[in-house]
């Protein structure tokens, strides 16, 4: 069947990049595109988080499980994971889940030997592995301080200990919010603002600003050299409709007139520390190309079985 | 004494308190979490005030609860001077499963973990325990009462604590704390503190979960649907005091009224305090649904709300019976769930079945699932007659022989019912007719 492609090609332009955030636009393309990008960003990059706890010794005031859930919660650097194994299909230890290929094991001793209290930290926390280790916020952050401290675990008094051993596995964050490696992953539609300069000329000066001022976010701005009203920061804008209702209620409907462009976006991804930001993105990139790749060959089940192993089955609805 | 205790595993400080909570202390108290409410439809899951929740917020410890029990047992003295006796656990023996938890005093060992039908305490208690006193009792003498766990199938739990104590006889008394650890599931009660008590109706993804542009995913979803009929202006005022609290970093006082002079947060300075912070002044979001990623047709009141977990929670209540325990009085199923009882096809239930025509439903769940009974009856006189197993005959008593009697099968309760109307006088005879 001949016709006509509408194969479009995605631009993406970065704005900002840290390594716990990034700021993207992404042109030419769909809301269903760009929302799946955001939702595999949640929910299917892996990332390597503590599942299995042992506890040896635990007199603190909190219970194990309430540790063993902590410790599940705290971020691991995961730039492996998208290498490593799952440990329900990893050949190496018949789906126990404590090989190499698929655990990082974690060893975790401390007692309070002092009147003060011993807060135990992600710090404490000791990797068989130096590539996956609690992730440590303290230079990304900025600031110098004296002590690195890492996420406060649990806090021990006098005599108390805790003694465990834990092993992180690979898994994603649909299965659970600990591998999610996305805190905040959004996305705006870029607005387009055009002022009716004809209508806004009407306006007095007072007038100009009380408009200006109707927008709870800074979006427009009152020049008083030219007593023009600019646009200063489009994106700014929250689709609240104020400007627009503020110059109906001034009797000049049409003054101002906003679209949202439907195939640009505007990312904003903050990453738990897991993987940094812009790697979050091409790993989110790369599973939704497996994604795809599933579904074009799923009439050709077998093969995909070999190809893609759990993620063919699991696009099946299997 | 209270045998229960519930405790939230991260308990927060209300955004939003009145000068009487203060007053009282009941910020301090720790008894729900400030959850971010979308007030919107979402998946008809939650109609009539259910709730939708975030799966997210659930694995990060939102509504997490511990669910603590007592358990006691004594070790009773009796009156001719024997007393029971706890033994130490047969680790190799039929029960040595359901011992594991056993310590080699015989009792649960804290830090076990307890399943269903587990043994607590390896107790047995003397055969004999009256008339003449008695020395040194042989092993003969005692038969084994274990007390095994109740709690819920298939969860495990964790024996806590073990203490013993005495109790008022001066006996000696064991108690057992078993701790469970549970986190939302869908029938569990929620409310926020206006009294807008519901149940999760379902758990969402976070990625379904609708989202600002700010990044901002609400916790639940809750109908708006609550609103109007229950005018809890509060809770909106709640919304928007949360709201500016959190965005500005200052606790709001909500108190009523907020009168001039008083110390309230007036709805116009919270407002005032929203769009500083860019929000809308009215406290709604414009919201991008999760699934499709466009926009939502309306704005979203979105703020947190002080949200409570109730101790109503489907693990406790949940119940379903096959064939079980019946009441010897009327022979039908117990009713309960402590005593396993069966669920009940009451009048309008029966109602149904009978408009629509059911009958052999209507006989099989009214009969034959309840309490069937076989009777003799006399087509002579219309009274109950007996089998007589010798003679292999239904005899009718009142008529003195088996020439005219029925055999035929009617609910156990009627049987009782005819034979309590004898006893008073009142004669029910039976017509019989072919069927």
């Amino acid at each position: 069947m001949e016709g006509k492609s509408y194969q479009r090609v995605p631009r993406v332009k970065i704005r900002e990049m840290r390594d716990d955030y990034m700021k993207f636009e992404l042109r030419d393309t769909d809301a269903s595109v760009a929302n799946a990008l955001r939702r595999v960003m949640i929910a299917e990059v892996p990332t390597v988080a503590i599942d299995l706890v042992e506890i040896e010794i635990n007199s603190s005031v909190l219970n194990d499980e309430f540790i063993a859930h902590r410790l599940g919660l705290i971020p691991l650097t995961s730039d492996r994971a998208m290498s490593m194994r799952f440990s329900r299909d990893c050949d190496a230890c018949d789906g126990d889940g404590q090989c190499e290929f698929c655990s990082v094991e974690f060893h975790l001793r401390a007692k309070c030997h002092s009147d003060q209290t011993l807060d135990v930290t992600s710090k404490d926390l000791l990797s068989s592995d130096h590539t996956v280790v609690p992730v440590d916020f303290s230079d990304s952050a900025g600031m110098e301080s004296s002590e690195q401290k890492g996420i406060i675990i649990v806090k021990l008094r006098r005599g108390q200990e805790l003694r465990l051993r834990a092993i992180a596995r690979k898994g994603i964050g649909k299965d659970h919010a600990k591998w999610s490696p996305a805190a905040t992953v959004t996305f705006m539609y870029e607005p387009d603002i055009r002022i009716n300069e004809e209508l806004m000329d009407m306006l007095t000066l007072d007038e100009k600003k009380a408009w200006v001022e109707s927008s709870p976010t800074k979006v427009f701005d009152f020049d008083p050299k030219t007593e023009k009203v600019v646009v200063v920061d489009p994106e700014a804008y929250t689709y609240d409709d104020e400007v627009i209702k503020k110059a109906e209620a001034m009797g000049k409907p049409g003054l101002v007139d906003i679209i949202a462009k439907e195939d640009s976006f505007i990312f904003t991804v903050e990453s738990t520390g897991a993987v940094k930001a812009s790697q979050l993105l091409l790993n989110a990139i790369e599973v939704l190309k497996q994604k795809l790749d599933a579904v074009r060959l799923s009439e050709d089940t077998v093969e995909a079985d070999d190809q893609f192993g759990e993620l063919g089955a699991h696009m099946r609805g299997g | 004494m209270d045998s229960l205790l519930y405790l939230l595993v991260y308990p927060q400080r209300p955004l939003l308190t009145t000068k009487t909570i203060e007053l009282v202390g009941y910020d301090k108290l720790g008894a729900g979490q400030n959850a971010t409410v979308a007030v919107m439809s979402y998946s008809g899951y939650d109609i009539e005030d259910a709730i939708v929740m975030n799966k997210a917020s659930l694995d990060r410890g939102f509504g997490r609860c511990i669910h603590m029990k007592r358990y006691c047992a004594v070790n009773q003295k009796y009156d001719n001077n024997t007393q029971d006796r706890i033994l130490r656990p047969n680790r190799d023996g039929t029960d040595s499963g359901p011992m594991r938890v056993l310590d080699d005093d015989g009792l649960a060992a804290p830090g076990e973990i307890i399943r269903r039908n587990d043994i607590l305490i390896n107790k047995q208690v003397p055969v004999v325990t009256r008339g003449q006193f008695k020395s040194a009792l042989n092993d003969s003498e005692f038969k084994s009462v274990p007390q095994r766990y109740d709690g819920p199938q298939g969860e495990s739990c964790v024996v806590d604590k073990v203490a013993l104590c005495s109790d008022k006889h001066n006996n000696l008394c064991f108690k057992f704390l078993i701790r469970h650890t549970r986190r939302p599931e869908v029938g569990d009660k929620f409310s926020s503190r206006h009294g807008q008590k519901g149940v999760c109706g379902t758990i969402v993804q976070q990625e379904d979960f609708p989202f600002s542009e700010r990044g901002i995913c609400p916790d639940l979803i809750m109908n708006p649907h609550g609103f109007p009929s229950r005018m809890t202006v509060g809770k909106m005022i709640e919304l928007l005091g949360g709201k500016a609290g959190v965005s500005c970093g200052r606790f709001h006082y909500g108190s009523a009224f907020g009168e001039p002079g008083g110390h309230a947060d007036k709805v116009e300075a919270i407002s005032e305090t929203l769009v500083r912070m860019g929000f809308s002044y009215d406290g709604k979001d414009f919201i991008y649904s999760g699934i499709t990623g466009c926009p939502l047709q309306a704005y979203i009141f979105m703020g947190p709300i002080y949200y409570q977990k109730l101790k109503h929670m489907v693990l406790d209540k949940m119940h379903a019976r096959g064939s079980g325990p019946r009441v010897s009085l009327t022979r039908q199923p117990t009713e309960g769930k402590a005593r396993n009882g069966g669920l009940r096809v009451g009048e309008m239930e029966r109602d149904c079945l009978i408009a629509y025509g059911a009958s052999m439903l209507l006989y099989e769940r009214l009969m034959i699932s309840s309490d069937p009974f076989e009777v003799q009856v006399c087509r002579v006189c219309g009274l109950l007659g007996y089998y007589n197993h010798k003679l292999k005959t239904g005899i009718c008593s009142s008529c003195k022989n088996g020439d005219n009697i029925s055999t035929m099968k009617l609910p156990y309760a009627c049987k009782l019912l005819i034979q309590e109307l004898q006893s008073m006088n009142i004669v029910p005879r039976l017509k019989l007719a072919e069927a």
